[in-house]
């Protein structure tokens, strides 16, 4: 366990048992503990970076990747970490609707249980899904991002770019702007929580119809969160030391929440111009995947500051040690 | 009760005589042979936290499933649970499968009742609309000669406007009142929450109050055109759950409209934050502006897991302050009675994804329960809580059902007996529902209900 080799960097934290056999949102995250996954994250990272980047922490337990929702980046992400710790990997793509009713979500996880699965990473379009997965299975549940609710490995690995980014590696005072679409976003809302456990000066921007909601949030401060929202992209942006653009889907369109994707480009687009407004080292980010030109210009995307590959190979270590912080609760539960 | 004499002394509450006392009852046969109120020392130790003596219940809104549901209910455990719940008197929803909306389905299901014999009163409304697809009318006519006691398209709201006031005039002139279930579907698609704070953090779509309010607005309006014409139209309108739905009732009371409303026990004692995994009654969560105080997050009010699926219930758990606003309306009758609506689902149906979960709580058995709590903590005087499940629905039932709650010597008992002292703890096993969809599973209940007599008969008798 990382807790006996601590990096030498400031002040040293009091060293942090991993007490949650889930790992379903960052709400439930203090400080400490972000922080143990950022060091064992570190460790992740310094094997990555070996000739060949594989450990045994994991062999013998079996990783049931259940995708009820496409996606690419994460699930190929999962798999690789889940690989690099020498797991046993099943995939699964179920098809997700609510109208077919195959198969219900507690039969899947019985099923998977009794394949001899120990953990289940999960992405599903229903916000609260994991929750119930976790109710039934034996194992660890990992939440992949669940409806509009959570994405905590995504929120992690933001964290654990903007630290090794950030001059000193903290947040504390550090403003991030988080720009665009955050009603429909699992990533925001999970962000919400990561970021402002850190201490982070948080702002929330978008159209006020794709705010809804986190203005009431804001204002009664759910846990104590401190942050700001606007739909006034330029204060948003003002002195930013961080500016998180997030996807716009054509979606919204039709629901009438915007008038069209040209209009919100023009007003809410994260551009070179807009981006003067921020600090000059100002660090970009986007949780993928992009449309260019959208919400971010494509010369905003590749530019210097821009950190969104960075992300995507971030993703691998923070995902390996979350799924190695897991598997310890599973060893001391048994060993116990 | 044949041949048999009894004895019960308590605490009756009898909203029809404005009286509520220690006292003690009679029962010959069946029939409630003498109420004699008790001063003195015979009232020794009688209270209104012991033996209650209450009118039989009724309950304005409950759904039994058969025909074509029989795995959720069927009317003979629907009814089982109503006895168990202190229900004398239902009235069932025609959302069935065929819908009632002839009166061949009124017949099956008057058949169930007898054949179940069970002597708790049945009552059917018929649907508002033919097959409840909100085009042209029902049977009205029919259906009311077969005896229903309302219509109503419950489920949801009647859309088109156009057709409520010509049910509405239709209606009316059959002496029948038209009940509502007031939404704005436009506002509603895809909803899964309460729009506000909890929605907000947990990634739900919202549910905003507006669908409410701005329905029960609209009714308002078309009722107030049809009066003038057909005086007899009465609009009622179920489960309000908002401080501003049930400030557009009032409103339309206040110019004299025709117009009642019901509330659920579970909007009375239930929250959205219960999604978020607070478990504490409305009354104890805090209210008002204080941010720190209503976060659940931070008063340590989160004692279980989020996303409860038996949370999920249309109209969706409000915030605090809109349960408040409930108890308030009960208190000044512009909401004039409790209504369970009770809705019994399967485990296929109900134990899934938050979202993908079918609408509805399992509640008749925990309604008396659950208001008893409230009075308890001070939300509602026992008389007026009482009326509310007793003279209230019958108000807005009519002279036509005839339904007269009360407790009357030389007529056959109609009345519930609970100890409120007691408590019980709500078990898949101690419900006679085949619904075991409620989030109170586990908790522990005031509300012993000990005896039930339904027309005389009984209905239900502890042990």
């Amino acid at each position: 366990m990382s807790t006996g080799s601590d990096r030498p960097e400031g002040a040293t934290p009091a060293p942090v048992h991993w007490a949650h056999r889930h790992l379903l949102d960052v709400d439930a995250l203090t400080r400490p503990e972000i922080e143990l996954v950022m060091r064992t994250a570190d460790e992740m990272h310094d094997v990555l970076a070996r000739p060949i980047p594989k450990v045994p922490a994991l062999r013998g337990l079996g990783v049931t990747i259940l995708f009820y929702e496409a996606s690419t980046r994460t699930r190929v992400s999962f798999e690789v970490a889940a690989k690099n710790l020498s797991a046993d990997v099943v995939n699964i793509a179920a098809a997700s609707s609510s109208v077919s009713k195959g198969e219900s979500l507690v039969d899947t996880v019985r099923t998977i249980e009794a394949l001899g699965a120990d953990m289940i990473v999960m992405r599903h379009s229903v916000s609260g899904a994991p929750y119930l997965a976790a109710e039934i299975f034996g194992g660890s549940v990992l939440n992949g991002g669940d409806g509009w609710h959570a994405h905590p490995s995504q929120a992690l690995l933001d964290l654990y770019t903007l630290r090794s980014r950030l001059p000193g590696g903290s947040l504390e005072g550090r403003k991030v702007v988080i720009l665009g679409d955050v009603l429909h976003s699992r990533v925001a809302r999970s962000n919400v929580w990561s970021l402002t456990a850190m201490g982070a000066d948080l702002w929330i921007c978008g159209p006020t119809t794709l705010l809804r909601g986190y203005e009431a949030w804001a204002a009664k401060g759910a846990a104590g969160r401190r942050f700001t929202v606007t739909s006034d992209v330029d204060a948003a942006l003002k002195d930013a030391d961080v500016v998180m653009a997030l996807r716009i889907q054509k979606e919204r369109m039709a629901s009438g929440m915007l008038p069209s994707l040209r209009e919100y480009a023009a007003r809410y687009g994260l551009t070179q111009e807009r981006l003067r407004a921020a600090k000059p080292e100002a660090i970009v980010m986007h949780p993928g995947p992009m449309n260019e030109g959208v919400e971010i210009a494509a010369d905003v995307a590749v530019d210097p500051r821009s950190v969104i590959t960075e992300q995507v190979a971030n993703g691998v270590a923070v995902r390996m040690a979350l799924l190695y912080l897991l598997a310890g609760t599973r060893r001391t539960e048994a060993g116990a | 009760m044949s041949g048999s004499e009894q004895t019960i002394r308590g605490w009756a509450v009898d909203p029809a005589a404005g009286r509520e006392g220690a006292a003690k009852i009679a029962l010959r046969d069946g029939v409630l042979e003498r109420l004699t109120w008790l001063s003195g020392a015979d009232a020794d130790g009688i209270s209104a936290s012991g033996t209650l003596i209450l009118p039989g219940l009724i309950d304005l809104h409950a759904h039994f499933r058969e025909p074509g549901n029989e795995d959720a209910e069927t009317i003979a455990t629907g009814l089982a649970a109503a006895a168990h719940g202190g229900f004398t008197t239902v009235a069932l929803m025609p959302n069935t499968t065929p819908p009632i909306d002839e009166p061949s389905v009124v017949a099956r299901i008057r058949a169930a009742a007898a054949a179940s014999g069970s002597p708790v009163r049945t009552l059917i409304y018929g649907t508002v609309s033919a097959g409840r697809k909100g085009e042209t009318l029902s049977a009205m006519g029919e259906l009311a000669d077969a005896g229903v006691v309302g219509f109503s398209d419950d489920g949801a709201s009647v859309r088109s406007g156009t057709l409520l006031r010509n049910a509405l005039m239709y209606a009316g002139s059959l002496g029948l009142p038209v009940i509502d279930h007031p939404e704005d579907h436009a506002l509603t698609e895809g909803a899964e929450a309460h729009e506000g704070l909890i929605a907000s953090v947990l990634g739900l779509k919202g549910w905003p109050s507006a669908a409410e309010a701005g329905s029960i607005a609209r009714s308002i309006a078309i009722l107030e055109d049809v009066v003038r014409d057909v005086p007899g139209a009465r609009l009622h309108l179920t489960h309000v759950s908002t401080t501003e739905g049930l400030h557009a009732v009032f409103t339309g009371q206040g110019k004299g409209l025709p117009v009642t409303a019901d509330v659920t026990p579970h909007h009375l004692s239930l929250t959205d934050e219960w999604i978020a995994g607070a478990r504490r009654w409305s009354w104890d969560a805090p209210r008002g502006e204080d941010a720190e105080l209503i976060d659940p997050w931070v008063s340590g009010a989160i004692v279980a897991p989020p996303f409860d699926p038996s949370l999920r219930v249309n109209p969706p758990l409000r915030t605090a302050d809109d349960a408040a606003a409930c108890w308030v309306h009960l208190g000044m009758e512009s909401a004039i009675a409790i209504a369970t609506d009770h809705a019994p689902h399967t485990e296929v149906d109900k134990h899934v994804e938050f979202g993908w979960a079918i609408n509805g709580i399992s509640g008749i058995e925990t309604a008396l329960s659950t208001v008893l709590a409230g009075v308890t903590a001070g939300q509602l005087p026992l008389m007026k809580a009482v009326a509310a499940l007793t003279t209230g629905p019958a108000s807005v039932l009519g002279d036509r059902a005839g339904i007269m709650p009360g407790l009357r010597e030389g007529e056959p008992a109609d009345l519930v007996v609970v100890d409120a002292g007691a408590t019980w703890t709500v078990t898949a096993a101690a419900l006679r529902s085949k619904g075991k969809n409620t989030p109170l599973l586990g908790r522990e209940l005031p509300g012993v209900v000990r005896l039930v007599l339904a027309g005389g008969r009984v209905a239900f008798a502890e042990g």
